[in-house]
């Protein structure tokens, strides 16, 4: 039974399609499972006291039994590579089994009752060979430096650059030139969207379609969108010159400020100021200090 | 009780410790304005007090008057009477009779006021973000409060009650209760912060040591992100939430500005720390306080902005020279503030030379020299050390200006900017007479002197030192340099003007001299005669030679004889100033004299206006060969009046240079656009510059694309911006832009690409936008159409799509300082003005709003004033002037009246149908008592009045029904005065007797028709008459009544000026609580301010009161 599972999902489906008559080698080694499995059906309803059966309803036991059979060998293997393992051992099994509501303590004396059947072994037929893949170029032999018991090369098309081009686009002006009517389609298209969905103003009292400009709307906080870069320069800043900031200084000042910025928001607990004073006993700010708690005058 | 209330309250309690210098101490005046008062008291007894502001209304009862004289007087007058230089003030307490005995003794009196101040107009500044939204989230708002901020600006009496002067020192304790998301950050050390009981509020401490007046404390509260600087740790920075990143690269190298002040002056920053605090709506772009500096936040900025960064730099500089002096060094009198002014210009411009160049300092002297000579011959003299006999202002310094130069608040903003770059260009006259270590000695010495004096008690008399009066800095420079600068100071301080040269020469090749002609016009106005030296530097084929030449009162003429013979076929090359040899092209030059060119005060050590002749060639020759960024720039100007090919050659020449000023390069390009237009009809090859900028910033391969953008190299990004600017200004015969030029530009826009760039190329953009509207030029239109789309003119209709295209992308992608947006704004009112489209304001209005970007704002309105002035439009006028009343940001105000005065929308020699009698009402009650709470918002709309009106009646008021009046002082009838007809400045200097501009003289002919005279004049007649009398201390006898209001007690005084020219006051312990949520002081103070503030003012004064008693006797011993 172990050794079945073992083929694993890759055989479910192959096995489904069985029933057509065929003469790969592949499909009649499994054929022959399949033909074993509907054996042990047949013996398995014969001890149960079955004389007869369609043979639609052993067909049905047996994609049954096929589908016990196979769900335990993914399990188990699922199991097995979850600790990291390649081959399933039996433990593995014996926890699928337990997951699968089986009770394993009966199992030994069922196999071991008296009226159980015998069943020859299924035929020693070859086992299925993958097809080979397609095979593209000759293989290279390995240079003289690597052993030959080394895995051998790839096909070439696996690795070797088949340069393909059309007609070479390095014109730098067509570049150019697509760059910009590209760039200026897009914030034309864009602009033009926002303009039609939101408020819009005209120069022309006749025609407010034109030259549609998008209304200007006072905002709450003007010089912050004014003074701060947007985020497409930042991103532009960022891939132009990475190199140039000079990250440790400004990491620095980063902390430094708004660690203290907090600090002096906070009614100072006894822990902060400890930590804070460790820290930048360097900078002595009166601004950094945190902020002390009123002197309490009740005495009653 | 809305939220904006309980947000714009302060209440403060001020405390003060006088002592007495002199006996019969028995009144105090202190300054304060629009402060509602409480309770006074003295040593812990009530004191009664009087509260009173001339300068809350200038001109009283409902005058026919509508003259600017007489405003000018009246305004004059009502400042004087509050002078705290004169011992006066709007806050006079009567000390408690209990006390005299003590003041008697010279003993110490404790002044304690408490105050609150309740929506403040002035002073004190509140930007809240107005959060839309339910009543709950208004109330987040509130209590998470991370928005607010304040400041304030210069006028301290705005605030809290002081004497608001700049010679009075004192030390300072300041306490401020803020909430507890807050910082407050103010003059002084930080001693502590505490939390109030209930944890919702902190208290912050500061002490001031060092003696300082009340103008140079200030305060600044908000959410506020702090930076330490990481070079000094003594020093912080302040910005408002999410800038923190720009703050941090903006200060990064204030250090490097305080190392080299530090080593200039050799003596420390007087301060133990320093503080810079960055702000929205800012009064003015910087303003120093002791030991701190309120800036824009405007200033603030990424490291990917090229333009701001050396803008910043300087204001950050500016600061930083007037913290030392202007707020540890004062000012003694408002007399010397020019010694200030001169000497923190001074090292700034020290500073610029440092670090921006030789060739940006002398570009930015000239520049200064440039703008202070247009002005002077504009609008009349700057006069900085303006001298007042005595209390009698008969004879007034300036009479040409249409405002008095006697106190600070009643000098046009534009004056005041004149006189500090007059008084910095005078400075370094001086430096140029005594030699700069000379001058840096000096003041180290008064800095030494005055850090001395600082850390010494009030009772040893040292604090005078921190003063500086004009006579004290000449002594010193006389002590240091043991020269004599009197001369110097006498032409170009006591006196107003500038010089206006006229030079031109001869060669006499028989003698080999040069006849030199220099003429002077000393009569037209702003122009003063000047005898003395000055240099001349010509330029000879042997070499450069330097000539001394005396100006005398007769001679004109002056030989200089030549050192070369005229030699042109020698190959030689020839030395130039800076010992540096050259090979010329001779062959442009006079075959018969060996003159290349002449200079005339080279080193600009006068300050004057030279207009010399010499002919083109050698302007060429000075233009390609002096060395000198003001010689090449001198050049530059006059060769436009040479269009020739020689010319062009020679602009392009210097454009292709690079080791050329940038500067020098920029403005070649406009001087070439405008050859290329005188020489349209016979210009050849491309239009100009067009080549030249292919060649250095277009693709080898493509000449027709631009290089993606690299700004790395500023010199050339700046020439990369001015080129196409100055190239759409080229004409073709039908005076249009060239239609290959239109397109260079629209390709130059389509083929824009910063991707690759580490700077923002926002202002790229913009420049390139405002080369869009400069081609321009007016449409042509037939029977005055409508214009329409459809009758657009295509290459219009390019132009438009793309400022379009780039207004639309700015609301996507914001520029910094929306520098698109408001080139754009520019192009739209320029299509309009040029009748492309139609003229509509609607669209500038919606950008005018508040809640825009401030420069967005300016550039809206002034396409609005301009639409005004073009369309003869009241509705706009009317909707510009009530923003002038009612917008928030007080820059805004002050920038609209700037801007109508620039491009007035009539003027008083023009007719126009806006000028009639509700204007000037408007405009008068605006000036009277609407901008009482901002001193220069009021000198603008003095300005503007000047403008519209002129000095007289304007013409549009009907004619007062009396023609004649009779002066009973003189017993004879005369004019009446408001129907005088405006005289030139000429006549007025004849007769200033009969329309000086301000003066008792005049003011006692206007009083005549007043139905009583003006409080604040009524006291200074008052006084003065008193002053005459002897004094007779001690036994003056004080009538005065007690007026029962609420609790407060009027009292009329006689003997201030005797007693308070001689007051002292020293320490001054400020405790301020600002309310910035809660208003639980609302209920308990249930007096409304109205009541309060002017209280004397519609209540006539009991008959008993002193005042009354004199007033009568005023107005009728003159009156009808």
């Amino acid at each position: 039974v172990f050794s079945v599972h073992m083929v694993g999902e890759g055989s479910v489906s192959i096995c489904s399609i069985a029933g057509k008559a065929t003469s790969s080698p592949a499909e009649n080694y499994l054929l022959a499972r399949r033909r074993t499995l509907q054996v042990v059906v047949s013996a398995l309803l014969t001890e149960s006291g079955f004389e007869s059966a369609e043979k639609a309803a052993v067909e049905t036991l047996t994609e049954m039994l096929q589908s016990y059979i196979t769900e335990i060998g993914r399990c188990a293997k699922a199991y097995c590579e979850h600790t990291a393992r390649s081959v399933p051992t039996l433990s593995d099994t014996v926890v699928t089994l337990i997951e699968m509501g089986f009770n394993v303590d009966t199992l030994p004396i069922y196999a071991k009752r008296s009226q159980r059947m015998v069943i020859t072994a299924p035929p020693v037929t070859n086992a299925p060979v993958t097809p080979k893949a397609l095979s593209a170029g000759q293989k290279r032999t390995h240079p003289a430096h690597i052993p030959s018991h080394f895995p051998e090369f790839p096909d070439p098309h696996t690795y070797i650059k088949t340069p393909t081009f059309r007609e070479p686009v390095s014109d730098y002006q067509v570049v150019r030139e697509k760059a910009a009517t590209q760039r200026r389609d897009v914030e034309r298209a864009l602009t033009r969207f926002i303009a039609k969905t939101g408020e819009t103003q005209s120069l022309f009292k006749d025609d407010i379609t034109t030259f549609p400009l998008i209304a200007a709307r006072p905002s709450t906080i003007p010089y912050l969108s004014a003074l701060l870069p947007s985020e497409l320069e930042l991103q532009a800043l960022e891939e132009t010159d990475s190199s140039e900031q000079d990250d440790q200084t400004d990491g620095e000042n980063t902390d430094d400020p708004g660690a203290d910025k907090e600090n002096s928001m906070l009614p100072p607990s006894g822990v902060v100021p400890s930590t804070k004073a460790s820290e930048d006993n360097v900078i002595d700010n009166p601004y950094l200090r945190p902020v002390k708690k009123p002197k309490v005058r009740r005495k009653k | 009780m809305s939220n904006e209330d309980l947000y714009h309250k302060v209440v403060g309690y001020v405390e003060l410790t006088i002592f007495p210098t002199v006996v019969n101490l028995n009144r105090i005046k202190l300054n304060s304005k629009q402060c509602r008062i409480y309770r006074v008291r003295v040593n812990d007894l009530e004191a009664p007090f009087l509260y009173n502001d001339p300068t809350l209304e200038v001109c009283h009862h409902e005058s026919k008057q509508r003259n600017l004289n007489y405003f000018s007087s009246a305004y004059t007058a009502a400042v004087s009477a509050v002078d705290p230089d004169a011992g006066h003030g709007e806050l006079v307490i009567k000390v408690p009779s209990e006390l005299w005995k003590q003041g008697d003794d010279l003993k110490v009196l404790k002044v304690y006021i408490e105050f609150s101040l309740d929506q403040p107009k002035g002073g004190l500044h509140f930007v809240v973000p107005d959060v839309e939204g339910s009543m709950a989230e208004r109330g987040a708002h509130v209590f998470g409060s991370c928005d607010e901020k304040m400041k304030i600006f210069s006028c301290h009496r705005f605030w809290f009650p002081c004497v608001d002067s700049y010679s009075e020192l004192c030390t300072w304790k300041l306490e401020f209760t803020v909430d507890a998301s807050m910082v407050a950050v103010s003059c002084g050390d930080l001693v502590e912060t505490i939390y109030t009981h209930d944890m919702r509020k902190k208290t912050f401490h500061y002490i001031l040591p060092i003696p300082t007046a009340a103008p140079n404390i200030s305060l600044a509260v908000g959410p506020f992100e702090i930076l330490v600087d990481p070079y000094m740790h003594e020093v912080t920075h302040f910005c408002l939430p999410q800038l923190l990143p720009l703050l941090k690269h903006s200060m990064s190298f204030l250090h490097e500005i305080f190392e080299f002040y530090e080593e200039i002056l050799t003596c420390r920053y007087p301060y133990s720390c320093f503080k810079t605090v960055f702000v929205d709506e800012a009064y003015v772009q910087v303003s120093s306080y002791a030991s701190m500096s309120i800036f824009s936040t405007n200033l603030l900025h990424s490291a990917m902005i090229i333009d701001q960064t050396p803008q910043t730099r300087r204001c950050l500089a500016q600061a930083l020279a007037q913290q030392f002096f202007g707020c540890f060094i004062s000012r003694m009198s408002w007399a010397d503030e020019w010694v200030l002014k001169g000497i923190s210009g001074y090292i700034y411009g020290l500073y610029l030379k440092k670090t921006f160049g030789v060739n940006e300092y002398r570009h930015w002297i000239k520049q200064e020299l440039d703008k202070i000579v247009e002005y002077e011959l504009k609008m009349g003299g700057v006069l900085l050390h303006p001298t007042f006999s005595g209390g009698k202002e008969k004879d007034n310094p300036t009479p040409h200006l249409h405002f008095s130069i006697k106190h600070p608040h009643t000098l046009s903003w534009e004056y005041y900017k004149m006189f500090q770059c007059k008084a910095h260009l005078v400075m370094r006259l001086i430096e140029n007479r005594i030699s700069m270590e000379f001058m840096l000695q000096v003041f180290n010495k008064l800095l030494s002197l005055a850090s001395t004096a600082s850390s010494q008690k009030y009772q040893s008399h040292m604090w005078s030192q921190m003063l500086l009066s004009t006579h004290a800095f000449l002594k010193s420079i006389s002590n240091v340099s043991g020269k004599d600068i009197g001369p110097l100071i006498k032409q170009w301080v006591d006196q107003s003007g500038v010089v206006k040269f006229f030079g031109s020469f001869a060669f006499n090749r028989k003698r080999n001299v040069l006849e030199l002609e220099i003429r002077q016009d000393y009569t037209s106005s702003g122009t003063q005669k000047y005898v003395g030296p000055i240099k001349v530097t010509v330029q000879e084929l042997d070499g450069s030679f330097n000539h001394m030449l005396q100006i005398e009162e007769n001679s004109l003429k002056h030989d200089i004889p030549c050192h070369s013979k005229s030699r042109r076929n020698k190959k030689k090359k020839i030395p130039l100033m800076n010992g540096e040899e050259v090979d010329m092209d001779l062959s442009a030059m006079d075959a018969d004299s060996p003159l290349l060119w002449i200079r005339i005060d080279p080193d600009m050590s006068i300050l004057r206006k030279v207009e010399f002749e010499q002919a083109d060639f050698m302007w060429q020759y000075q233009l390609r060969y002096e060395r000198d960024v003001v010689a090449q720039e001198e050049a530059i100007s006059a060769l436009e009046k040479f269009p020739t090919p020689a010319s062009r050659l020679a602009l392009t020449d210097i454009l292709e240079q690079e080791q050329c000023f940038y500067k020098v390069r920029m403005q070649a390009c406009f001087c070439l656009a405008k050859i290329a237009n005188a020489m349209v009809s016979t210009w050849q090859g491309p239009p100009a510059m067009k080549s030249l900028f292919t060649r250095m910033f277009c693709c080898k391969s493509c000449p027709n694309i631009v290089k993606t953008n690299n700004f790395i190299n500023f010199q050339s990004y700046f020439l990369q911006k001015t080129m196409p600017v100055a190239m759409a200004l080229l004409r073709d015969v039908q005076n249009l832009c060239p239609k290959d030029v239109l397109n260079f530009i629209l390709d130059l826009i389509k083929y824009n690409d910063n991707r690759k760039n580490k700077f923002s190329d926002n202002y790229y953009r913009a420049d390139l936008i405002e080369a869009l509207t400069n081609s321009l030029t007016p449409a042509i239109s037939i029977n005055n159409e409508v214009r329409t789309v459809d009758n657009l003119n295509a290459d219009v209709r390019l132009i438009l799509e793309e400022i379009t295209r780039f207004l639309n992308m700015e609301k996507l992608l914001p520029s910094f300082r929306n520098t698109i947006t408001v080139s754009c704004l520019r192009a739209i009112r320029q299509l309009q003005k040029n009748g492309h489209i139609p003229s509509d304001p609607s669209l500038f209005k919606s950008y005018a709003q508040y809640g825009h970007f401030v420069d967005v704002r300016i550039a809206a309105l002034e396409a609005l004033v301009d639409y005004t002035r073009v369309e003869r439009s009241s509705g706009e006028l009317q909707w510009l002037l009530s923003m002038v009343q009612n917008d928030p940001v007080h820059y805004v105000r002050h920038k609209i009246l700037g801007l109508l005065c620039k491009n007035p929308p009539f003027t008083k020699t023009t007719d126009s149908a806006l000028c009639n009698e509700a204007l000037v009402d408007q405009l008068w009650k605006f000036m009277n008592s609407g901008a009482s709470h901002d001193w220069r918002l009021r000198c603008d709309a003095v300005n503007l009045y000047y403008m519209l009106f002129g000095l007289t009646r304007p013409s549009c008021l009907p004619l007062p029904e009396l023609g004649l009046v009779l002066n009973l002082k003189e017993k004879k009838a005369v004019l009446n005065p408001t129907i005088k007809p405006e005289l030139g400045v000429g006549a007025v200097m004849d007769t200033p007797a009969s329309i000086g501009i301000h003066g008792f003289n005049t003011m006692e002919d206007e009083d005549i028709d007043m139905e009583t005279v003006h409080d604040s004049q009524a006291f200074i007649h008052h006084h003065l008459n008193l002053l005459e009398r002897p004094s007779t201390p001690g036994k003056h006898t004080h009538t005065h009544t007690h007026t029962h209001t609420h609790t407060h007690y009027i009292h009329v005084l006689k003997t201030l000026l005797i007693q308070f020219s001689a007051i002292l006051f020293i320490w001054h312990q400020i405790t301020t609580t600002v309310i910035s949520m809660y208003g639980p002081y609302e209920q308990a103070l249930g007096n409304s301010g109205k009541e309060k503030l002017p209280f004397n003012r519609k209540k006539p004064a009991k008959p008993a009161s002193g005042r009354g008693t004199h007033l009568p006797q005023l107005v009728g011993g003159e009156g009808d």
